[in-house]
């Protein structure tokens, strides 16, 4: 009863306060918003496009014209023949995107292209290239009109290709998992503030005089600030998934579970320092540098090798938690996932239990 | 008795913040307890709720000895805190609900209690506003309210007035008044003498962490020997008159301002009769004797001023 109403009151209490609902959910969304943005147009993998015109100087029945007039090439390029002078005013002119030259049989095909080339460009250098990986045996095929062009050499130009049936993390995939992971990591900073209230200052002394007991009391704050994370991770989870397509794979509620146990993590986290230190300004110092250590070494790049510690890192709470999170999704190793998943809430199970015992113990 | 405590000594450090302090409580009796900030009394009740511990001496609330946990003893006491203890953004009608599930109130009788609550300290129009849009005359009357839902037989205010607009003020003492008449045992900390002077049938102050005097406002300012004052308004008083003041026995000093003469004398001379012939040749306009205050009554004690603290 007691344990209930605590709960009860804690959630509204946060979700009554105007800050609290705008860091809980505007804030992880900005982030999402601005970045995700950002990332889905520079790293989007699927390209648009039209078939670029293109200058070519070569004789009209060489192999190489030959090769540009064939079908599956002319989806890419529209072939526009002339000398080479005028070839190369085009494309300083940019009304081409390249111009290849032929230099006659055994030779390199030369292409020119604006020193600002577009991506239509580097199509055209990869098209080129494998049309010389073929070789002179191709070139004697398409001259002696058999046709082997059956995209021996143009797959590789796809670029849109993956293997049937595994999928890979995009841009915005692997940001989203990253982003929830380390926002629910912080969460304990949301209820700190109902912590501290509700187990020292004033009002913590009248919640102590009255009848709850030490367990109901940290308990019900507990299980409040741990809802409402959770809630928070679930908006930004759905926004992603809605609004960005992100591909949260066929095992949602393993997913879930794990941001779950993530969420339990912080709360456990600040709770028990908040019990051992008070002060919310050492707490949230404390916190807040372990949390940017821990996402750093989950997710942040440098140039160079931390050597064994590298190990020590794949069990920051991010990493363990973004471990089965992506195997959830892509396929990941089971046993590595279980572990990373059992680690992260014993951590979070040991802290409660810590909590509770210095919670009883304080204010005895 | 309800409450008491024996030889409580608590130290912070080198700071004594109650020496061998003694106080006691009967069922239905309102006790004040007086003195100015850092006089030991918020401490005083912390000890006796149990929220801290003692270097010495033995709490105890219904006899028996307050330790630990004793939720048997806590639903019988509600305390108001000198500082807010609220939930800002819940509204006034949760913050009272939530208090009073924490004791044990629920159902119809929750609902009912919150609505007599609100109504009796006039909140029942922002009953479901948050008080952090409150004044802090409001505040302070949710503060109390939360602290009385579960009709407690030992109600601890400590200095619940503070800051606030004298309207609220009323409000609040008179609240506290039909809590005493309806049996409701009272102990009352506060730095406004004429507020416990209003509530308390018995008063302690307390100065440095000790309890300097104790009994009724009459039994305290009686204990203290003043200097006695009177002023004296004669028409067209001469030189005469203020010699012959002067040289009656006791008169310590006899101060004219045109016709007002200010005439102090040692306590208990007892020489207004004899004042009073003297001046009876001349107009007398007024006569006033001053009376000793509990405010009085605290400077004599400690050489301190109630209100702030700090020397006289």
């Amino acid at each position: 009863m007691r344990f209930l109403s605590t709960f009860m009151m804690g959630f509204k209490y946060l979700w009554k306060d105007p800050v609290m609902v705008l860091v809980v959910i505007a804030f992880p969304i900005a982030i999402i918003f601005i970045l995700g943005t950002a990332l889905s147009n520079i790293f989007s993998t699927e390209v648009i496009f039209e078939p670029a015109p293109v200058a070519v100087v070569a004789e009209a029945d060489s192999p190489l014209a030959m090769f540009l007039e064939y079908d599956a090439i002319q989806q890419f390029f529209i072939p526009e023949f002339t000398d080479f002078a005028q070839a190369e005013e085009k494309v300083a002119a940019g009304t081409v995107s390249a111009a290849f030259v032929d230099q006659g049989i055994g030779q390199p095909v030369l292409v020119l292209m604006p020193s600002h080339a577009d991506h239509m460009a580097q199509i055209a250098l990869t098209v080129i290239d494998s049309y010389q990986q073929i070789g002179a045996a191709a070139t004697i095929a398409i001259m002696s009109g058999r046709d082997i062009f059956t995209l021996t050499g143009l797959e590789e130009v796809e670029i849109t290709s993956q293997p049937l049936g595994i999928r890979t993390p995009g841009a915005m995939d692997y940001y989203a998992v990253t982003m929830i992971v380390m926002i629910l990591l912080f969460t304990g900073l949301n209820g700190m503030e109902l912590f501290h209230k509700g187990l020292f200052s004033e009002t913590g002394s009248r919640m102590r005089l009255s009848p709850i007991s030490k367990p109901a009391l940290i308990g019900g704050l507990l299980a409040a600030s741990t809802v409402t994370s959770f809630l928070q991770g679930m908006t930004t989870f759905i926004f992603t998934a809605v609004v960005y397509g992100v591909y949260w794979g066929e095992r949602i509620p393993l997913v879930i579970l794990t941001l779950f146990v993530m969420v339990l993590f912080s709360q456990a986290l600040c709770i028990l320092l908040i019990i051992i230190f008070e002060k919310k300004n050492v707490v949230g110092g404390i916190t807040q540098t372990l949390f940017f250590v821990t996402t750093f070494v989950s997710g942040g790049y440098v140039p160079f090798n931390f050597g064994d510690l590298e190990r020590i890192f794949r069990f920051a709470p991010n990493a363990l938690a973004q471990t089965v999170v992506f195997g959830a999704i892509y396929g990941g190793d089971e046993r590595w996932m279980a572990i990373s998943l059992a680690t992260l809430f014993g951590a979070a199970a040991v802290m409660m239990g810590l909590s509770f015992i210095l919670g009883r113990r304080r204010f005895a | 008795m309800i409450a008491s405590m024996t030889n409580i000594v608590k130290r912070y450090g080198a700071h004594t913040a109650l020496d061998h302090m003694n106080l006691s409580i009967a069922k239905g009796e309102t006790l004040g307890l007086l003195g100015p900030n850092g006089a030991g009394k918020s401490t005083a009740i912390r000890v006796l709720t149990g929220l801290t511990g003692t270097d010495a001496g033995e709490a105890q609330l219904f006899g028996k000895k307050m330790k630990g946990n004793q939720p048997e003893l806590k639903r019988r006491i509600g305390v108001v805190p000198q500082d807010l203890a609220l939930y800002e953004t819940l509204s006034a009608g949760d913050n009272l609900a939530y208090f009073g599930r924490l004791y044990g109130v629920k159902g119809a009788a929750l609902k009912s209690r919150v609505a007599e609550v609100l109504d009796v300290l006039g909140l029942s129009d922002v009953a479901k506003k948050a008080p952090k849009k409150f004044s802090g005359g409001m505040k302070r009357r949710l503060n109390i309210g939360c602290a009385v839902m579960h009709k407690p037989e030992l109600l601890i205010l400590d200095e619940p007035t503070v800051g606030i607009d004298p309207q609220s003020r009323n409000h609040i003492l008179d609240f506290i008044e039909q809590m005493a008449r309806e049996g409701t045992t009272v102990i009352y900390t506060s730095h406004y003498m004429e507020e416990v002077a209003r509530l308390c049938s018995r008063i302690l102050i307390m100065d440095a962490g000790r309890v300097i005097a104790e009994g009724s406002v009459e039994e305290i300012t009686r204990s203290v020997l003043f200097e006695e004052t009177m002023t004296l308004e004669v028409k067209d008083p001469s030189p005469t008159l203020l010699d012959g003041i002067k040289n009656i026995q006791g008169v310590i000093s006899c101060e004219a301002d045109r016709g007002r003469l200010t005439i102090v004398s040692t306590a208990g001379a007892a020489n207004m009769h004899r004042i009073l012939e003297l001046a009876m040749p001349y107009v007398v306009l007024g006569v006033t004797a001053h009376r000793p205050t509990l405010e009085d009554a605290f400077l004599a004690l400690t050489g301190k001023k109630l209100r702030d603290g700090g020397e006289a």
